[in-house]
């Protein structure tokens, strides 16, 4: 049941989706929407924690060279209304694109969850435009 | 009869006629909305159920295309859904504060993701917790559980008359006692800490504070309105929006562990906007 959620429509408003945007924008705080990376890799940990989910990914450069990324998401609450699940998250195991923007402050390897497409189609949309 | 006797006459029995029939229709309103609610054993509304206030997501309309889902920013999806009769709007109003304080208002206000005790997953207080996300009710007490993002809260609400407690320390969502005024459950909190706020915006409050709520339920929805005593601090009392929930048969879950990881992160004073 969607609950509780207060600190969240700052997401919204980041993402244009709010009339009054420009006085609430703690995503943009962190996160730099003019900064958008895509990468593939395989979402190896869910971590359904508020007030933000987190997925992990294992993304290997063309050494074979494996990083993992931090990819912050909305409230458990949030997803959950959707019907979403950590274990859809993760997708199976099998790849996944990730898009996202990225943090502000340079921290390396994070960003804010935009959307996941998973190797056989299918897609969760967690922050439109 | 003379014509002004007449007159006055006459509009003694329009008045009495208007006055006959606006009481008739209150009372079959008033009876009509008494039909519809569940009772206890003793007689009183039974506020027992799962209820879902929207708890400000109320604008999160997900999309589901085969196995692909879209949970927010999906385009389309036609309008709202529609409020209860009697609903706020999302956004909380404001506290209104004495002048020898409105400084410290603004610099909380100001610096809200260093300093709003919810954004590092304190429990929210009263009445920023809302209305309860579901009510047990039995004879002498009900019990008020909350799934929010910043935990799972419970508040026991003794109704059998008994004081306060006199030596519990001060809590975030202090100690509660109920009473019955007719069909409304009118629940006091007091023995507050000073840890949380009542909205976003800075607004502190003292131990002092006292929050008076009353609870109504038709056949299913639940009204919840709140007041916020502050005398030290508030320069009048401060009415909570009204918010209407409706009857749920989802239920509540255990909420997962709030874990703040974002704030570090954050570069700016962006303040970080909390619907209620």
């Amino acid at each position: 049941m969607a609950r509780t959620v207060l600190p969240f429509l700052a997401v919204l408003c980041t993402l244009s989706l709010c009339a009054n945007a420009a006085a609430h924008h703690s995503v943009a705080g962190q996160f730099d929407s003019t900064k958008r990376t895509t990468i593939t890799g395989v979402v190896t940990k869910v971590d359904w924690i508020n007030p933000h989910v987190y997925v992990h990914m294992d993304v290997a450069d063309e050494k074979g060279e494996v990083t993992t990324w931090r990819l912050e998401s909305l409230p458990t609450a949030m997803l959950r209304k959707a019907g979403l699940t950590s274990e859809m998250i993760k997708g199976g195991g099998q790849k996944v694109t990730a898009v996202a923007i990225l943090a502000r402050n340079g921290t390396p390897n994070l960003g804010w969850l935009l959307n996941l497409t998973y190797e056989d189609g299918h897609e969760y949309v967690l922050a439109g435009e | 009869m003379r014509t002004s006797e007449a007159r006055a006459f006459g509009l003694r029995t329009a008045v009495a006629v208007a006055t006959f029939v606006v009481a008739a229709a209150a009372s079959a309103q008033s009876s009509d909305a008494s039909a519809g609610i569940p009772r206890a054993p003793d007689g009183h509304p039974d506020l027992s159920g799962t209820w879902d206030n929207g708890a400000g997501i109320d604008f999160v309309r997900p999309r589901q295309d085969g196995d692909s889902i879209c949970v927010v920013g999906c385009g389309g999806g036609g309008p709202p859904p529609a409020r209860p009769a009697g609903a706020a709007p999302p956004g909380p109003s404001t506290p209104q504060y004495r002048p020898e304080v409105a400084a410290r208002v603004a610099d909380l206000d100001k610096r809200q993701v260093e300093e709003d005790p919810v954004l590092r997953c304190f429990a929210p207080g009263v009445p920023r917790i809302g209305p309860p996300d579901k009510i047990v009710q039995r004879a002498g007490e009900a019990v008020f559980l909350y799934e929010d993002v910043s935990g799972s809260f419970f508040r026991i609400v003794p109704t059998d008359g008994r004081p306060h407690p006199t030596n519990n320390e001060p809590s975030y969502l202090g100690d509660a006692v109920g009473h019955w005024e007719g069909d409304t459950l009118v629940v006091e909190t007091v023995n507050f800490n000073d840890q949380t706020w009542l909205t976003d915006n800075g607004a502190f409050h003292t131990t002092d504070l006292r929050v008076v709520e009353r609870l109504r339920r038709t056949a299913d929805t639940l009204e919840w309105e709140a007041t916020a005593y502050d005398p030290a601090v508030l320069a009048e009392p401060w009415q909570v929006a009204k918010r209407v929930a409706r009857l749920t048969d989802l239920e509540i879950v255990e909420s997962p562990p709030c874990i703040d990881r974002s704030l570090e992160h954050m570069v700016d004073d962006s303040h970080h906007t909390n619907p209620r």
